[in-house]
């Protein structure tokens, strides 16, 4: 197994794609080639050219502006069909989920958790992702410890969905330590990301 | 896309039937979690119960030695 790491921090597309596209080509044997990046469209970008080549490929968020995207190899490759190498910009619309609630809808309370919580999971699903998903009121208890959509917003956050949460919101339910995706986020971006959305989706 | 991994999925009759499992798998450490039903399962509106895969048979004790009833089980990459 050979592990290669290419380092494409602080690189904009489509440089990141090229020094992963180089090590691909160049890899003889089974492995993986890691690739670590500084922001989302880099790692939109290198898990399509993953797809492209019909490689596996996982991305994770290590921290603030690092992402590190795996794709896995299982001997060298076919000659590649498009040498040249594919970088869309920023292919996600700039759709922005809104989560006002930590239930979905009116009703039965018990019945809105479970509804929220597939909501937020059929988001992670989504082919095209939200560019933002914002949480604020009961919504600002969901992307903290011990919620039930925390892995699926986790998931989000690695494939380079923003996650934003009220931190008045964090504040008033003493949740502020215990956020655990994402930052937190203050009105006027909360109002500007609204304002500068295409679309805004809220359950 | 997020990679996908095998699952067993327990579909119920009804949605009351899935937030009842749901409370007592937690109640006794039960792996897995709810979703919405997958589109290649049914059409229709549910939720189920959705475990990797490797954790299935513990569901499916579980099941069995509880009152608990599911209306199907299918094996699925999700």
């Amino acid at each position: 197994m050979a592990n290669i790491v290419v380092n494409a921090v602080g690189q904009n597309c489509p440089i990141p794609v090229v020094m992963t596209t180089k090590e691909l080509n160049a890899v003889t044997e089974a492995g993986t080639v890691e690739t670590h990046v500084d922001n989302e469209v880099a790692v939109q970008n290198l898990l399509r050219l993953a797809s492209s080549k019909g490689l596996e490929a996982k991305s994770e968020k290590i921290e603030e502006k690092h992402f590190v995207v795996t794709i896995t190899v299982t001997g060298p490759l076919a000659e590649a069909a498009c040498e040249e190498c594919e970088c869309a910009g920023d292919a996600r619309e700039n759709t922005v989920v809104v989560v006002s609630s930590d239930r979905m809808g009116e009703g039965n309370d018990e019945l809105g958790k479970v509804l929220i919580k597939g909501f937020i999971y059929a988001v992670s699903q989504l082919e095209k992702l939200p560019k933002t998903v914002i949480f604020y009121n009961g919504g600002a208890t969901l992307p903290v410890e011990g919620s039930a959509s925390l892995e699926d917003l986790k998931n989000l956050e690695a494939q380079g969905v923003e996650i934003l949460t009220c931190g008045t919101c964090l504040d008033y339910y003493n949740l502020k330590e215990k956020l655990a995706v994402g930052s937190v986020t203050n009105m006027y971006t909360i109002v500007e990301t609204i304002a500068n959305a295409t679309k805004v989706i809220k359950p | 896309m997020l990679e996908k991994t095998f699952k067993k999925v327990f579909t119920f009759n009804s949605t009351t039937d899935a937030i009842a499992f749901e409370r007592a798998c937690k109640n006794n450490d039960i792996p897995g979690r709810l979703i919405p039903v997958p589109r290649a399962i049914s059409a229709g509106c549910g939720i189920c119960w959705s475990v990797p895969a490797e954790d299935g048979e513990k569901v499916e004790e579980f099941m069995k030695a509880s009152e608990l009833r599911c209306s199907g089980i299918y094996d699925m990459l999700l």
